[in-house]
């Protein structure tokens, strides 16, 4: 990224060069947007904002993707989490009811805190060490454009990765299951050692 | 050609599952004939097997191997379920389902009043089952299933009467000498394997010759181990002290298990291993010395004993002295035929104790009888027989097989005189025993008078004519038996020896116990009292049983105790139990401080992983 | 196609979303925050199989959208069975396996 930006800096410019300052600067403002989305996330107080932020997030990371040739992910991104997923937490939230969560800080906070903090520096350190391996695949730019994205990816699905692709269809059984379940029978109130 | 001989196998079990599942659902009508329809049913198969082996040639009859599957099939190892039909077999066999199914008949009436009739015929069942699989193995592995099962359906039906505290003491008494030959079968089964690389019957009896000669370490080592089993299955001396106990058994337990059949798997056990016996004269001379010991061992016991199913059941162990003595000096035919009319007249005689006990309504104590010959013919009558059978009376069953035992003895290439001795020393105190328990139990006059006995009815008194006329008329059998099992025994068949000395001394001493039992019964009671005070020392040690059961009290059940006792105070409860507390303490202690981490909230929990995934990276990334 | 940024912005969610779930008390914004740290997963897969060119990482995103969607259904309903028990959403209060 930043050698472009130096061309740009350096005004020595051609076509190719300016789209691909458009896109890069595009891909960074949109990223930016979903951290930003994400820390809307975690820092309202309301679950309602909270779940409107996620769908701005989930919302820009589909455009990212986009940006990656994964087009149907997009789609799913955007109808599966952005779309069905969401408003199942926005009818639970109406269900529940909104209410304010009132801020308070403790020494535990701080101390997850400083952990992630921790964790996050560990994960730029990956940063540092850069690509390792040699790109290798045969699903380019083009091979995929020449078949599309969906395509590509059921061939890919249904042939390689069949039986992760079996074990997550009974993972959905299995949950299906779980819900009925916790749906059908009633649980007498637990009141005991409870602290209010 | 033999494939249907699993029938034996089957209808027995058959049985025994049938009665211990539907067995109280049954009518007690149901209950007997599914029980002795059963054994009937493998009676008449035996007959079968029997008739087409007849129809074979002699040296045909020899290793018919009936495989059903092979078990296991391992390069090192081979075991077939797989049956031996061989004359040996078909004759246990006949006399394991001919008397079983004569006795389970008797029992019919006998148990009729007992409330758990339909056990006591699964019981009976399972015996029948485990004591065929015995006699028709074609391996050792599936003889030592066979040994164990009888010993575990003996126990059974020893402590049948699980209310009687002595019933259940002396099922544990027999158990626990079985599983000391048990024992010895098993490590005489490896040191088989080990040898031999097999345990096929067919196999190991065809390499024995070649791979031992006479009297080689190994094949006395094999003999020796067999041996343990075979003594105490069969009671005999050093391991003997169970079989009298065993009779608080009901009586047609003791009939079937302690007198006709299971007692002589020891026996069947010798002849059956002939080819590895014949190889080690050394212990075939401990067979017959202890065949013959326990003969006059068991007989000189038999001479005081007041209970009347005790005296049969030393009788019965003196009887398998001599089939024992029989077997070791070679002679495994005479052995065998001893068996067979051994079945005959000792299952008669425990029968007719048995209905002597059913009618006095469970007195067994000779002196509280007498006179019963008028109330009882049938039972008198057939006791007769039977008593003269025992004591080898002439031209009854039992003085053939015991007349040709007794010359054998002497004659066979590995008899002596001083087996002869003993052996007809053993016969006479034989006459004398058998004829004063009768003279006890049938003549004179009643000596309870409160009692009414009553014949038995017919279920009962049925079998003891069957068994009656087989043992009266079964020395007929003789040449045939001798000749029909030739093939197993290489050929042999023991020679008529006309040694009209010996004989005439044999038959002499026989008689003359008998004529002295009448001679005591006839006297005075005050003379007879004058002889109990001469010989008390003597009576006394008779009656105490030689004081064998004092004896192992002392050295080996006394130590044992106090071992065990010493263990449980310092190795059981300092050791064991002291350590499994500390370790449940100690848990308990560090977990309740360990527990402090599980506070049940959801963030800290989340936190700790955090922490864990931090490490991680730190430990992926710096190392 | 450079990497680094991708491995930025998905750090950097990831993290958030870890801060999300370890500060948060409504059990529905943790559960968001999960739903945060799985994106940016996915985010991480998609961008790496374009530059490695191998379809691998957008099937692992796909799985683990479907393992997303199972969980966050199951969870869902688990913290209504909370609510209809206790009628309080605090994960606070909720420590009945305290050992």
């Amino acid at each position: 990224m930043f050698e472009i930006l130096e061309q740009a800096w350096a005004f020595n410019l051609d076509r190719e060069t300016v789209f691909g300052l458009v896109e890069q600067s595009f891909v960074f403002v949109v990223g930016m947007t979903a951290i930003l989305a994400s820390l809307g996330v975690i820092l309202c107080a309301s679950p309602i904002y909270s779940a409107l932020y996620l769908i701005g997030n989930m919302c820009c990371l589909a455009l990212l993707f986009l940006f990656y040739n994964a087009e149907f992910l997009a789609a799913v991104q955007v109808v599966v989490y952005a779309g069905a997923v969401m408003i199942l937490f926005l009818f639970i939230i109406a269900l529940l009811g909104a209410k304010k969560e009132e801020r308070d800080s403790s020494f535990e906070k701080l101390m997850g805190m400083g952990f992630v903090a921790l964790l996050f520096c560990e994960l730029l350190m990956a940063l540092g060490v850069g690509f390792t391996r040699p790109m290798e695949g045969q699903a380019t730019e083009d091979a995929i454009a020449t078949v599309g994205s969906a395509k590509a990816i059921g061939m890919e699905l249904f042939s390689h990765h069949l039986i992760p692709f079996e074990l997550a269809s009974f993972l959905l059984l299995v949950a299906a299951v779980g819900i009925i379940s916790l749906a059908k029978f009633s649980y007498r109130p637990i009141r005991k050692r409870t602290r209010v | 050609m033999f494939a249907y001989s699993w029938l034996i196998l089957l209808l027995p079990m058959a049985g025994f599952i049938g009665l211990s599942w539907w067995g109280n659902r049954l009518p007690r009508s149901g209950v007997g004939l599914v029980g002795c329809g059963s054994i009937g049913g493998a009676f008449l198969v035996t007959l079968v097997v029997l008739a087409d082996m007849l129809l074979l040639s002699p040296d045909q009859r020899v290793g018919n191997v009936v495989t059903l599957y092979p078990w296991i099939a391992s390069p090192h190892f081979q075991l077939d379920l797989a049956v031996l039909i061989d004359p040996l077999s078909v004759f246990m066999l006949l006399v394991v389902t001919g008397v079983g199914f004569l006795i389970h008949v008797y029992s019919i009436g006998y148990m009729q009043d007992d409330p758990e009739y339909s056990r006591f015929f699964a019981y009976m069942n399972l015996f029948i089952f485990s004591m065929s699989l015995l006699v028709m193995a074609a391996d050792f592995f599936f003889l030592i299933v066979g040994w164990a099962l009888v010993g575990l359906a003996s126990y059974l039906l020893i402590g049948f009467w699980t209310e009687k505290t002595s019933a259940v003491l002396a099922a544990r008494k027999a158990f626990v000498m079985n599983v000391i030959g048990d024992v010895g079968m098993v490590i005489a089964a490896f040191v088989v394997f080990q040898y031999f690389g097999t345990l096929n019957y067919v196999d190991v009896f065809a390499k024995a010759s070649t791979t031992f000669s006479p009297n080689d370490d190994g094949v006395l080592l094999i003999t020796l181990l067999l041996l343990v089993g075979a003594f105490a299955k069969s009671a005999q001396v050093p391991l003997h002290t169970w079989l009298p106990d065993a009779m608080e058994g009901p009586t047609p337990v003791s009939a079937l298990i302690h007198a006709a059949t299971m007692v002589t798997a020891g026996v069947y056990l010798v002849a059956r291993c002939n080819s590895l016996f014949m190889l080690a004269p050394y212990t075939m001379y401990l067979v017959a010395g202890v065949g013959v010991f326990t003969a006059i061992f068991a007989g000189s016991m038999a001479l005081v004993q007041f209970d009347i199913k005790r005296v049969i059941a030393f009788s019965t162990m003196s009887q398998i002295g001599y089939m024992f003595l029989a077997v070791g000096v070679g002679v495994f035919s005479a052995g065998m035929f001893h068996l067979m009319t051994h079945a005959f007249f000792k299952a008669l005689l425990f029968l007719g104790a048995g209905s002597v006990i059913h009618a006095l309504g469970g007195e067994q104590d000779i002196r509280k009888m007498g006179g019963l010959r008028h109330a009882m013919p049938i039972t008198f009558w057939t006791f007769l027989v039977a008593a003269l059978a025992l004591s080898g009376f002439p031209l009854t069953a039992g003085f053939f097989s015991k007349e040709l035992i007794i010359m054998e003895s002497y004659h066979a290439e590995l008899g002596n005189f001083l087996f002869w001795g003993l052996a007809v020393l053993g016969a006479g105190l034989t006459g004398f025993y058998t004829f004063r328990l009768f003279f006890y139990v049938f003549m004179g006059s009643s000596r309870s008078p409160g009692a009414h006995p009553h014949e038995s009815p017919m279920v009962m008194t049925g079998p003891l004519l069957i068994l009656g006329s087989l043992s009266l008329l079964g020395g007929v059998l003789g040449p045939w038996a001798h000749e029909f099992l030739s093939p197993v025994f290489s050929g042999v068949i023991p020679l008529h020896h006309e040694d009209a000395l010996l004989e005439s001394i044999t038959v002499g001493v026989a008689l003359g116990g008998i004529a002295t039992a009448v001679a005591l019964f006839m006297t005075g009671k005050d003379r007879l009292d004058f002889a109990k005070q001469m010989l008390a020392p003597v009576y006394d040690v008779l009656i105490h049983k030689y004081y064998v059961d004092e004896i192992y009290d002392f050295f080996i059940v006394k130590p044992v105790k106090a071992v065990g006792a010493f263990m449980e105070e310092r190795a059981e409860k300092d050791g064991i139990d002291f350590a499994v507390d500390q370790v449940g303490a100690q848990v308990r202690e560090v977990s309740r401080g360990i527990s402090i981490w599980q506070s049940g909230s959801v963030r800290l929990y989340a936190m700790n992983m955090v922490a864990g995934l931090v490490t991680i990276l730190l430990f992926v990334i710096f190392l | 196609m450079d990497t680094d940024f991708v491995l930025f912005v998905s750090a950097a969610i990831f993290s958030i979303g870890a801060v999300g779930f370890l500060i948060r008390k409504n059990p529905l914004v943790m559960f968001m925050s999960v739903e945060l740290m799985l994106n940016s997963v996915n985010l991480l897969l998609v961008g790496y199989s374009k530059a490695l060119a191998s379809l691998d990482g957008q099937i692992f995103a796909l799985i683990i959208m479907t393992v997303a969607a199972a969980e966050v259904v199951v969870g869902l309903a688990i913290i209504l069975t909370i609510f209809r028990t206790r009628h309080d959403l605090n994960v606070d209060h909720i420590n009945v396996l305290k050992g």
